[in-house]
C-alpha cells in the first residue's frame, strides 16, 4: 500500500510540476467556459425546457475538448517511461506490476476530476453574476458528475492500456483518440441506420450521447455505472498485461 | 550470492545467453566481461528480474529471480547500463522516491539518503535538477539509488561508461570501497578497470562462457600461447627450420632483416618456456644471438583469444 502511494504521489507531482499539467487544465477550463457562455447566451435568446446543466453538456464544442483531455492526460504515463528506459528501474525495485498500472491509472483519474472543478465554478457563478438563481436542480449536477466521472474512469483506462502498447507519445495518443472517437460513433449506429436491425440494442447501450443526456436531466441509470465500470477494470487488467507481457517478449 | 544453472535467453530464433553457469560467492567482486553483444546486458536484466530467462534457473541470496522475484529484487541494487533517471525531478528528491519504493521509511530513510548522497559525491548537486547534470554526476545519482536500500548484492552494468578519465578514477575509487562491503557483479569491456577491482572474473562471447576464474590464474594460463621474440645472426631460412624443429614450438615467423639480424617470433606451447633451448641452438649452430625474450600475457591478451571471431 505504501508503495502504492508513493507511485501515486510521483504520477500526481509529475502534472503539475511540468507545464503540461497547467496547460491542459487552462484548455479545460477555457472550453467549459465557452460552454458555460454558449448556453447563457442561448438561454437569453429563446425559453429552453431543459436545464443549465443540460445545456452546457450539450453545445457544440463538449465532445471535442471532451474526449481530446485522455490522450492528452494519459499518452506520457508508460510511453515516457518506456522510452527514457525508467521503466527498467521501476521493474528492478520491488515494485508489483499491479501497483504501478493502477498508481498511473488513478493519478490521471484524479487529475481529470480535477479538471471539472472549474465547471463547477462556472455553476456556481452564474448565480452571483446574474442575481438570478441558476436554472437547474441539484439532481442534474449530481447526474453530470456521476457520468463525468464515470466516462472519466473508462476513457482514462483506454489511455493507459494505449500508453502502454507503445514507446511513443504521439502514437499513444493518437490511438487513445482514435478508439474514443470509435466508441463514440458506435452511439451514432442507430441513428443512422435505424432501429429495424435486432442489435441496435447494444449501440443504445454503448451509446455515450444518451447516457449524457439521461444523467443531465438527472436521471441516473444503473447500467451504464456497470457499463463503463466493468470495462474500466477490464482495460486495466489488458493495461497489467500488457506491461508484463512486454518483459516476457522483448 | 548468485547461483546461475543453464541459464538462456531467446529473443525469437537468436539465442542471446546460451546455457550459462555461473556462481558468485558472498564477499565476491566478480567482473563480468566480454564484446558488445556478447550477452552481458541480458544476463543482468534476467538476473534483476526485467526479462524472463527462456530456460534455466537462477537464484539470488536463495530466492529464485522468476518465481520470487520481489524477494529477489529487495535483495539487488542495480544500476542499469544507460542510468535511466527522472530529468524533472531533483537529485534528493529522486533518491527520496526510489527509497521509498525500495522500502524505507522514517528515520532510516534519511540515514541512508545523507549516506549515499555522501558516500557518492552528490552533496553538491544535491538540489539540482537531475536534468542539468553531468554525465558523470548522473552516473552517481544512479550508482547512490543502487546503494540506498543497503542492498547484499550490486549490479551494475559498465558503471564508467562514457565517463571522463577523471570520472572514471573516481568511480573506480568507489567501486573499490563498495567492494569492502558488498557482493558486485559488473559488467564492463574496459580490461584494466576489472583488472583493478576484480576478485573473479566471467568471460562471455556469443552468448557463452568462455572462462571463469581469477585475472591472475587466467594470464597464467594464457602463457599457453606464449610468444618469445628473438634476434639473430645467421641464414634466414635455415634458422626457421631449426628453431621449427624443436619439441614444443607451435610456429615460427620471421619478422625482419635489420642490419644482417634476423628478426624471429616464436609462439610455443601451453606452460612451456623454450629460451634455454633457442639460446643452446643458437650456441651450437655459431649463430650469435643478440636478444631473446618471452613475452608476458596480459588479460588483453586473455581477451582477444577468447572472444576474437577468426
Amino acid at each position: 500500500m505504501r508503495t502504492l502511494l508513493t507511485l501515486y504521489r510521483k504520477e500526481i507531482r509529475a502534472f503539475f510540476l511540468s507545464p503540461f499539467g497547467w496547460v491542459v487544465l487552462a484548455f479545460v477550463a477555457i472550453m467549459q467556459g465557452i460552454s458555460l457562455s454558449t448556453s447563457m447566451k442561448a438561454l437569453g435568446d429563446a425559453p429552453i425546457r431543459e436545464s443549465l446543466v443540460y445545456i452546457t453538456f450539450h453545445t457544440p464544442n463538449f465532445w471535442f475538448y471532451f474526449l481530446f483531455i485522455f490522450p492528452l492526460i494519459t499518452m506520457r504515463l508508460f510511453a515516457e517511461e518506456e522510452r527514457t528506459g525508467t521503466l527498467e528501474t521501476l521493474l528492478t525495485a520491488p515494485v508489483r506490476t499491479w501497483q504501478l498500472v493502477s498508481s498511473k491509472f488513478l493519478a490521471a483519474f484524479s487529475f481529470y476530476l480535477l479538471l471539472w472543478i472549474p465547471a463547477l465554478v462556472h455553476f456556481q457563478l452564474f448565480g452571483t453574476l446574474t442575481d438570478i438563481a441558476a436554472p437547474f436542480t441539484l439532481g442534474s449536477l449530481l447526474g453530470a458528475a456521476v457520468i463525468i466521472a464515470l466516462m472519466g474512469f473508462f476513457f482514462t483506462a483506454v489511455g493507459c492500456l494505449a500508453s502502454a502498447m507503445t514507446s511513443s507519445q504521439i502514437i499513444a495518443g493518437i490511438l487513445t483518440i482514435g478508439l474514443l472517437v470509435i466508441h463514440y460513433f458506435l452511439g451514432y449506429v442507430p441513428v443512422i441506420w435505424g432501429e429495424s436491425f435486432r442489435a441496435s440494442g447494444i449501440f443504445h447501450y454503448l451509446s455515450c450521447q444518451e447516457h449524457l443526456q439521461f444523467f443531465t436531466k438527472g436521471l441516473i441509470d444503473s447500467r451504464p455505472i456497470v457499463y463503463y465500470s466493468t470495462m474500466a477494470i477490464f482495460t486495466l487488467f489488458l493495461t497489467h498485461l500488457v506491461v508484463d507481457f512486454r518483459r516476457w517478449k522483448q | 550470492m548468485i547461483h546461475v544453472d543453464h541459464l538462456t535467453k531467446r529473443f525469437g530464433r537468436h539465442a542471446a545467453v546460451e546455457e550459462i553457469s555461473f556462481d558468485v560467492g558472498s564477499g565476491e567482486v566478480v567482473g563480468f566481461l566480454g564484446p558488445n553483444g556478447a550477452g552481458k546486458t541480458t544476463t543482468l536484466r534476467m538476473l534483476t528480474g526485467y526479462l524472463p530467462p527462456s530456460a534455466g534457473a537462477a537464484s539470488v541470496a536463495g530466492f529464485d529471480i522468476f518465481r520470487q522475484s520481489l524477494q529477489a529484487r529487495r535483495r539487488i541494487g542495480y544500476l542499469p547500463e544507460s542510468v535511466p533517471l527522472y530529468r524533472d525531478m531533483r537529485v534528493r528528491e529522486y533518491l527520496t522516491f526510489r527509497a521509498r519504493i525500495k522500502g524505507l521509511t522514517g528515520s532510516v530513510l534519511n540515514r541512508r539518503i545523507e549516506e549515499v548522497i555522501d558516500q557518492c559525491g552528490l552533496q553538491a548537486v544535491r538540489r539540482k535538477m537531475i536534468k542539468t547534470l553531468s554525465k558523470g554526476f548522473r552516473q552517481r545519482t544512479g550508482l547512490a539509488d543502487a546503494l540506498v536500500q543497503d542492498p547484499e548484492l550490486l549490479i551494475l552494468d559498465e558503471p564508467t561508461n562514457g565517463l571522463d578519465p577523471n570520472q572514471i578514477r573516481a568511480i573506480r575509487h568507489l567501486i573499490k570501497r563498495l567492494g569492502e562491503k558488498h557482493t558486485i557483479l559488473i559488467s564492463t569491456h574496459i580490461l584494466s578497470e576489472v583488472e583493478m577491482l576484480c576478485d573473479k572474473i566471467i568471460i562471455i562471447d556469443a552468448g557463452r562462457i568462455k572462462a571463469a576464474d581469477t585475472p591472475s590464474n587466467l594470464v597464467s594460463q594464457m602463457r599457453a600461447a606464449g610468444r618469445i621474440t628473438l634476434e639473430l645472426k645467421g641464414p634466414a631460412d635455415d634458422a626457421a627450420r631449426a628453431l621449427d624443429g624443436l619439441d614444443q614450438v607451435r610456429k615460427v615467423s620471421h619478422d625482419l632483416s635489420h642490419d644482417g639480424w634476423e628478426h624471429f617470433s616464436v609462439l610455443v606451447e601451453s606452460g612451456a618456456d623454450e629460451r634455454a633451448r633457442i639460446a643452446q641452438l643458437c650456441r651450437d649452430r655459431d649463430w650469435p644471438l643478440r636478444s631473446i625474450y618471452r613475452h608476458e600475457a596480459t588479460l588483453e591478451d586473455v581477451f582477444v583469444e577468447l572472444t576474437r571471431k577468426d
